[in-house]
C-alpha cells in the first residue's frame, strides 16, 4: 500500500532570473494525502505546475512508478494519471457544467444530452446537485468549485493535486470534500493538498512537506508534528494566533443600514463605530451579497435612510468595499501599486480638478506602503508582479485612502499567506480601534472568531442566528452548517 | 550574466520598436541615397500626419479596451460638412472650424454613449457608425468633392512654422495633448482603470460608463482635427475620403505596443507606430515597389512587428 508512486529530485525552476525553485527533493505514496506547505512564493504551485506538465522544470528528474517521465503538456501528465485542480478555477464560464467536466476530451459533434448523462455520475461524486446543463457561470463560485474536482475526478487517476480547493467553499462544502478526498486516499489515490489553512492540514493529511522561497525545509509525518512547528517552518519565526479586545463605541451613534436584493431578504444592520461584524453562511446564504448590496453594486440599499444606488454614492456616503476576489474586482494588475493605491481618490490629488499632483500622489502612495508594510516597498511595481498578500494589502490601502467611516471587507485574507494576514488582521484592529466600523464577511470561521465582535450567521438570504462574544468556532461552525437551527 | 541579460531583455521590450525604426531607416538609408535627406524626412512626417492624429484617438479608445472603426467614414462626414457650411453660408471661417470639432466631438460622443449606457460592443457600435457617417456624407454631397474653398485651408495644408508644415506642427500638438490627457490628467489615469479593469474601477468609484463615451468623444475631436488637415491638403472635401483609415489607425496603435485588450500602452508607442508604417511607404515608393506588393509588403511587417514585440514582453511566470 505505501509504494511510492513519485518521486521529484533536485528540482530546479527559473523565471528569467528568479529562482523560484532551488532544487526542492519531493515524494508521494499511494493512499496519502500529502500536505505541501508554505508562504506565498514559496514554491508550492510552481512545483505542482511541474507535476501536473503545465510548465517544464529548469533542471531535476522526476519518476512516476519508478518511470522517468517529463511532461511537455497536462494531456502528457493527464496520461500518466496526474490531474490538479486549481485555485483559480480554470473553467470556462459560458459553457455547461458538463461540457466543462469533459473539456479537452469532447467530440467534433456533442449531443448535449449524452455528455449529461456522462455527468452525472461526476457530480454525483462531488455530491453536486445542479442540472448538467447549466451554465457554469450561474453556479456560485462553490459549486464552481465543486465542478473542478468533479473534472479532475473524471479520469483515472494515481496522483491528485488540490491547490487550496477550499478557499472558495464554505465550511459544509469543506467537509464534503474531505470527506471525498478520505475516500480517495482509500482508493489508493495520492493526493497532494495544498492549504494556507492548518487546521484543515491537521484535520486531513499524513504527511506534511514545507517549502520556503524555494528550498525544501522538512517532510514529516502530521503525527510528530504541532501546529506550531509547521508555522515556524513556513515563516521561520513564531506566529501568533490572532486575537483581539473589543473596541465597540457602546452608546454613539450607529449607521443604520437598511437592504434588499436579489438572493436578500429585506433586513436592516446596526453597526457602531469601533465595532467589527462577522458576517458568516455557506456558498448561496446571502453571506456575499450582503456586502455588495450594502455598497451598491446590486439590490437595493440605504444608510442612515438615504439611498447608496451606485458604488460611487455608497464611497460618498463614506463606505468602501474590499471585494472578494482581488483579481477580478479589486486590482488593475496592469497598473502600478501607486495607481492602484490612489485609484478611489485621484480626483482629490489633482490641480485645478484635471492634472494629477504628482508629488501629492506619491506621496499618498508612500503613506500606505509604509502603513501596511507593502513588500518590496516599490510604488512603480506593476500589481500583477506581487504576491497575494501584497496583492491584498494595495486593495486594503486603495479602501483606507478614502477615509471611510465604514469598512466592507468580503473575504479579506483569501489566498493570503499567514505573515500578510497576521499584519492584516492587525490594520483592521486598528481602524476599529480608530472608530470605523467593519463588516467581515468570511468563510473562514477562525477568522471570524478571531477579529469579530459579533457574527451575523445568513442562511437562505436572511439573518438566522447573531452570535456575540465570546465566540465559539465550533458553534459557529455548527449554526453555519445548519447542524444547530435556533439558537 | 543572467542579471545582465534580464536587463537587455527589459531594454528590448522596452525600446525595440524604437529600434526597429531605426534599422528600417539605416538599411533604407543605405539603399536609397534620396531617403535621409531633410526633405523626404519632412515628406514622411507630413505623410504620416493624417494617420498619426487619428491613431492619437484610437490609441485612447483602445486603452480604455474599445475599438472605433468609424473614424475614416466620420473624416469624410466632418470634411464635407466643414467645407459646405463655408462656401454656402456666410458663417466666418474660424467658428466653422469650431462647428466641425465640435460635430466630430458629438458624433464621437453618440458613438461612445451606446457603448458605455446601453452596453452594445464597440466593434459593432462603430461599425454602424462607420456606414451610417459614410452614407450621409455621400448624402450630403450627392457624392460629388465639394471644392472652392477660401485660402486659410490651403494654408493648413501647405503653409510651414519654421521650415517645416504646418500639418506636421499640428500632429505634434495633438500628440502633446494627447500625451498630457493620458499621464498628466485623473481622467487618463481612469481611461488606463477601466480598460485594464473596468469592475475594479467601478467598485473604486470611477464613472466607468461616462470614461468609455469620453473615449469615443476624444476620437471624434482628433477625426475633426485630421478632417480639417486632410481638406487643406486635398484643398477640397471628398465624400469618399478616408476609405479603410481606420485600419491604418488601428495598425499604428498597435505596432507601437498598445494592447487591444485595454489598459496597456501609450501615445508616444503609436507615434512610433505610424513612423514605422510612413518609412515603409516611403521607402518603397523610393525603390519603386509596385504598389500591389506594399499592400503585402506592410501587412507582412505589421504582423513582425508585433510578433517580435509578443515574444519579448512575455512574462514569465
Amino acid at each position: 500500500m505505501n509504494g511510492t508512486v513519485l518521486q521529484m529530485r533536485d528540482v530546479v525552476k527559473r523565471f528569467g532570473t528568479f529562482e523560484a525553485l532551488k532544487g526542492v527533493d519531493f515524494d508521494l505514496r499511494a493512499g496519502e494525502v500529502h500536505a505541501l506547505l508554505g508562504e506565498n512564493g514559496a514554491g508550492k504551485s510552481t512545483l505542482m505546475k511541474i507535476l501536473a506538465g503545465v510548465q517544464p522544470a529548469t533542471s531535476g528528474s522526476m519518476t512516476v512508478l519508478g518511470q522517468e517521465v517529463s511532461f511537455g503538456s497536462v494531456a502528457d501528465a493527464q496520461a500518466h494519471g496526474v490531474a490538479m485542480v486549481y485555485q483559480e478555477l480554470a473553467l470556462a464560464t459560458d459553457l455547461s457544467v458538463a461540457e466543462n467536466l469533459f473539456l479537452g476530451q469532447l467530440k467534433p459533434f456533442v449531443s448535449h444530452r449524452a455528455l449529461a448523462r456522462q455527468a452525472e455520475p461526476l457530480l454525483a461524486k462531488v455530491d453536486l446537485d445542479v442540472p448538467p446543463l447549466a451554465r457554469l457561470g450561474s453556479l456560485a463560485v462553490g459549486e464552481q468549485q465543486l465542478v473542478e474536482i468533479a473534472r479532475a475526478l473524471g479520469h483515472e487517476r494515481r496522483i491528485l493535486v488540490f491547490d487550496e480547493p477550499t478557499a472558495a467553499l464554505s465550511s459544509g462544502e469543506t467537509e464534503r470534500l474531505f470527506e471525498l478526498i478520505r475516500k480517495l486516499r482509500q482508493d489508493g489515490v495520492a493526493v497532494v493538498y495544498i492549504s494556507h489553512r492548518l487546521e484543515e492540514v491537521f484535520a486531513l493529511a499524513d504527511r506534511v512537506t514545507v517549502l520556503r522561497d524555494g528550498e525544501h525545509v522538512l517532510t514529516r509525518s502530521v503525527a510528530d508534528l504541532a501546529p506550531e512547528d509547521v508555522v515556524r517552518a513556513m515563516v521561520g519565526r513564531e506566529v501568533l494566533r490572532f486575537e483581539r479586545q473589543p473596541s465597540v463605541r457602546e452608546g454613539a451613534e450607529p449607521f443604520r443600514f437598511r437592504y434588499e436584493g436579489p438572493g436578500l431578504r429585506p433586513g436592516t444592520l446596526e453597526l457602531l463605530p469601533g465595532e467589527i461584524v462577522g458576517v458568516a453562511g455557506v456558498v448561496g446564504s446571502g453571506r456575499n451579497r450582503l456586502l455588495s448590496t450594502l455598497f451598491g453594486v446590486n439590490g437595493a440599499a440605504w444608510v442612515d435612510d438615504r439611498p447608496v444606488r451606485s458604488p460611487a454614492e455608497a464611497i460618498r456616503r463614506g463606505m468602501f468595499l474590499v471585494p472578494e476576489d482581488r483579481k477580478l474586482m479589486g486590482l488593475v494588475l496592469d497598473l502600478s501599486v501607486q495607481s492602484n493605491l490612489t485609484m478611489a481618490i485621484l480626483g482629490r490629488l489633482t490641480r485645478a480638478g484635471l492634472f494629477i499632483d504628482h508629488p501629492a500622489e506619491s506621496a499618498e502612495a508612500s503613506r500606505w506602503i509604509e502603513r501596511l508594510h507593502l513588500r518590496p516597498p516599490e510604488p512603480r511595481k506593476r500589481v500583477g508582479d506581487l504576491s497575494g498578500g501584497n496583492q491584498q494589502k494595495v486593495v486594503v490601502g486603495k479602501a483606507l485612502a478614502t477615509g471611510p467611516q465604514v469598512l466592507l471587507l468580503d473575504e479579506p485574507t483569501r489566498g493570503v499567506d499567514v505573515g500578510a494576514r497576521s499584519e492584516i488582521y492587525g490594520v483592521l484592529d486598528e481602524l476599529a480601534r480608530e472608530g470605523m466600523g467593519l463588516v467581515v464577511a468570511s468563510s473562514d470561521t477562525d477568522e471570524l472568531v478571531g477579529l469579530c465582535d459579533r457574527v451575523l450567521v445568513f442562511r437562505h438570504g436572511e439573518v438566522a442566528t447573531q452570535l456575540s462574544r465570546p465566540l465559539d468556532d465550533k458553534e459557529v461552525v455548527a449554526h453555519v452548517t445548519g447542524a444547530r437551527q435556533v439558537a | 550574466m543572467l542579471q545582465a541579460q534580464g536587463r537587455w531583455r527589459e531594454l528590448l521590450a522596452r525600446f525595440g520598436l524604437l529600434l526597429a525604426l531605426v534599422v528600417m531607416v539605416v538599411v533604407l538609408a543605405s539603399i536609397s541615397d534620396r531617403f535621409l535627406t531633410t526633405s523626404n524626412i519632412i515628406n514622411v512626417l507630413r505623410q504620416i500626419s493624417v494617420n498619426a492624429i487619428l491613431a492619437f484617438g484610437m490609441t485612447v479608445v483602445i486603452i480604455g479596451a474599445g475599438i472605433d472603426l468609424s473614424v475614416g467614414s466620420l473624416l469624410a462626414l466632418v470634411g464635407v460638412v466643414t467645407a459646405l457650411l463655408v462656401t454656402n453660408t456666410g458663417l466666418p471661417v474660424w467658428l466653422v472650424l469650431l462647428l466641425a470639432v465640435l460635430i466630430g466631438v458629438a458624433l464621437g460622443a453618440i458613438n461612445g454613449g451606446i457603448v458605455g449606457y446601453a452596453g452594445v460592443a464597440p466593434f459593432i457600435v462603430t461599425l454602424a457608425g462607420l456606414t451610417i457617417f459614410r452614407g450621409a456624407a455621400l448624402v450630403a454631397t450627392d457624392g460629388r468633392p465639394v471644392s472652392g474653398l477660401p485660402p486659410v485651408f490651403t494654408t493648413i495644408g501647405y503653409g510651414t512654422f519654421l521650415c517645416i508644415p504646418l500639418p506636421i506642427w499640428i500632429m505634434l500638438g495633438v500628440l502633446l495633448l494627447t500625451y498630457v490627457l493620458l499621464r498628466h490628467t485623473a481622467l487618463g489615469r481612469a481611461v488606463y482603470a477601466v480598460g485594464g479593469n473596468p469592475e475594479a474601477a467601478r467598485l473604486s468609484g470611477i464613472p466607468v460608463r461616462n470614461v468609455l463615451a469620453f473615449t469615443y468623444a476624444f476620437s471624434g475631436f482628433t477625426v475633426a482635427i485630421a478632417a480639417i488637415v486632410l481638406t487643406g491638403r486635398l484643398n477640397s472635401a471628398q465624400p469618399t475620403a478616408g476609405v479603410a483609415f481606420e485600419l491604418d489607425a488601428i495598425a499604428a496603435v498597435v505596432v507601437g505596443g498598445t494592447s487591444l485588450a485595454g489598459g496597456r500602452g501609450g501615445v508616444w508607442g503609436t507615434l512610433v507606430g505610424a513612423l514605422i508604417i510612413g518609412v515603409i511607404n516611403n521607402g518603397m515608393n523610393l525603390m519603386n515597389v509596385s504598389s500591389f506588393y506594399q499592400q503585402i509588403v506592410k501587412g507582412g511587417v505589421i504582423l513582425a512587428a508585433l510578433l517580435i514585440d509578443r515574444a519579448l514582453s512575455r512574462r514569465s511566470g
